[in-house]
């Protein structure tokens, strides 16, 4: 129940573990919770430095609570929380931290001043800001910088935002849900921005509730219910939740031939269409036709998340956390 | 330290490059000076001894005083507060206090400027005429006393929202300026109005000018309620930020 169990899916990867003497982010045993409602219920993180983690969870599973304490924001009502082996505040005032965090209906900037402006404030707030042309270069946002902050579009503003966050060249930096309001394009400009700061050393850890977004995670951490439910790099957590959809028509749909189908899991019916979850596509199909199960129409396509949390969920350590 | 600096000179440069703000805090008391200056007789006797002219030179002061500090904190801080740009400068360096606390220095630096314009207008075309300690020392004083109008426009912007913000300034301006004894000196107005004036900060900072240039020595009183108002919505601010703040919203 309580203290730090071991949710790692494998130790493998020993020899990246350790950069310097000690972790970017040591959270030990965190509650926290709003009134009566549990939002962190004795969580455990470490994050080591050069680390890019991504803390994946449905909404609501705390991860912007973990943000909250991780920059010093709020304070837990038990547990530890320390950055770079000090408490958060400390840190952050050192200008070792950099974030962006998740915007509600504003726009994050300050009213009435040009990107540029806002921008060079943010870097004199870091003892060893970024030069300007570089975050300008590497934001890709010198289309911007002469722009008033209150006429750009929601995009526009969450990337001037990420380069907040990285303008004061920071050791760590934290990105709760960084994609929420970006493109296509903008996101693959985004995640490549993000491939070079790690590259650099920087620590990266971000939120997000899209399962193909941990593809850019060194580490992949869920969380559910205030608690990690799963640890592990971003494939092995794939491969728990390789469950694939399988939809077709067919003419005579008999539940139990269906549910004895190699790799199957689950079956639902609609008339004539059939939808089942398959651990092992391939495996389905070859005996679909081995049983002579006729079909057309057939598409294979990935799980949705909600179910890929729950097959995560469901054998994981956090079938126990229902009584919060 | 230097990252105070930094936003202290982020702030001040935002505000005088603001159109809206200059065009208010410059032009109100400046057109109602105008407008007041044509309206009486100018060596007509208010306040004990005070010639017209010279009430209205020091009332304009203090209601550009007002005017200054109530629209540099007010809508500005509701507005950044509501838009997540003071949140987004807690994951920042600076300090947590450092926000709250250069809103009121720069509103502060603004305030004097506007005094200094109403008494340069007040020697030009008001008939006023001082020596140049009396002027210095009447600066200061209207200054230093005018810290309760700039903790009111801080306490504004953070205890209204964003959309009423405008509306509780404008208000206050007018309330504070007429009740005060701004526009009409108190000792014209009717006894409950004059009652009702004695606790408004604007009728004391007023006061403290016309007692100075009356050679008068100014009650107590006056600096008392200026520091209560000073005192008590600072305090009230401070404890809504460290709420605030243990909620992780600020």
């Amino acid at each position: 129940m309580e203290g730090c169990s071991d949710v790692r899916a494998q130790p493998g990867h020993g020899e990246t573990e350790v950069i310097g003497a000690y972790p970017a982010v040591h959270f030990t045993d965190v509650v926290f919770s709003y009134g009566a409602a549990v939002a962190l219920d004795h969580l455990c993180l470490d994050v080591a430095r050069g680390e890019t983690l991504a803390l994946l969870g449905p909404n609501g599973a705390g991860k912007s609570t973990t943000f909250s304490l991780l920059l010093g924001l709020q304070r837990p009502q038990s547990g530890t929380v320390e950055v770079l082996a000090m408490s958060p505040r400390h840190a952050m005032i050192q200008g070792r931290l950099g974030a962006m965090l998740q915007q509600g209906s504003g726009s994050g900037l300050p009213p009435g001043v040009r990107v540029a402006t806002a921008l060079n404030l943010v870097r004199r707030l870091y003892p060893h800001p970024t030069p300007l042309d570089v975050l300008v270069e590497r934001t890709g946002i010198d289309a911007l910088l002469t722009r008033q902050t209150h006429r750009l579009s929601g995009g526009e503003a969450q990337r001037v935002r990420f380069a907040m966050a990285i303008a004061g060249d920071p050791e760590l930096i934290f990105l709760d849900e960084p994609t929420a309001a970006m493109d296509v394009e903008a996101r693959r400009t985004f995640w490549r921005m993000i491939q070079d700061l790690s590259t650099e050393g920087h620590t990266i850890v971000f939120a997000t509730h899209h399962l193909d977004e941990t593809d850019h995670a060194d580490r992949v951490v869920v969380i559910n219910r205030g608690r990690v439910v799963a640890d592990g790099p971003g494939a092995t957590l794939k491969a728990a939740v390789a469950t694939r959809r399988l939809t077709f028509v067919t003419e005579h749909a008999d539940p139990l031939v269906l549910d004895r189908l190699e790799g199957v899991t689950d079956v639902e019916l609609r008339g004539s269409g059939v939808a089942l979850n398959s651990l092992d596509a391939d495996a389905t199909v070859r005996d679909l036709v081995r049983k002579g199960v006729s079909f057309c129409n057939l598409e294979v396509t990935g799980a949705r998340l909600e179910e890929a949390f729950m097959a995560l969920t469901e054998d994981g350590s956090g079938a126990e956390g229902d009584d919060r | 330290m230097i990252g105070l600096v930094a936003f202290g000179r982020f702030e001040l440069g935002r505000l005088l490059q603001s159109w809206k703000f200059l065009a208010v805090t410059v032009g109100f008391p400046v057109i109602f000076y105008m407008l007041f200056l044509n309206d009486r007789n100018p060596g007509k006797v208010v306040d004990g001894a005070v010639p017209w002219r010279v009430y209205l030179m020091v009332s304009m002061c203090s209601f550009g005083a007002l005017v200054a500090a109530l629209n540099a904190g007010g809508t500005r801080i509701s507005g950044e507060r509501a838009c997540g740009w003071a949140r987004q400068l807690r994951v920042t360096p600076l300090p947590g206090w450092s926000y709250v606390t250069i809103k009121a220095v720069v509103s502060m630096l603004v305030v004097l400027p506007v005094v200094v314009l109403v008494e340069v207008v007040g020697t030009t075309f008001g008939g006023v005429h001082l020596g140049v300690a009396t002027w210095c020392e009447l600066t200061a004083l209207l200054w230093v006393a005018a810290l309760p109008f700039v903790v009111l426009g801080v306490f504004v912007g953070f205890m209204v929202n964003a959309e009423t913000a405008y509306p509780v300034i404008t208000m206050l301006m007018f309330v504070l300026g007429y009740f005060g004894g701004l526009f009409t000196p108190v000792d014209h107005m009717p006894q409950a109005l004059q009652t009702m004036a004695q606790v408004l900060p604007s009728f004391h900072h007023v006061s403290l000018g016309l007692a100075l240039l009356d050679g008068r020595a100014p009650s107590p009183a006056h600096w008392l309620v200026l520091a209560g108002y000073a005192a008590a919505l600072g305090g009230i601010v401070i404890w809504r930020h460290r709420v605030e703040e243990s909620r992780g919203l600020a």
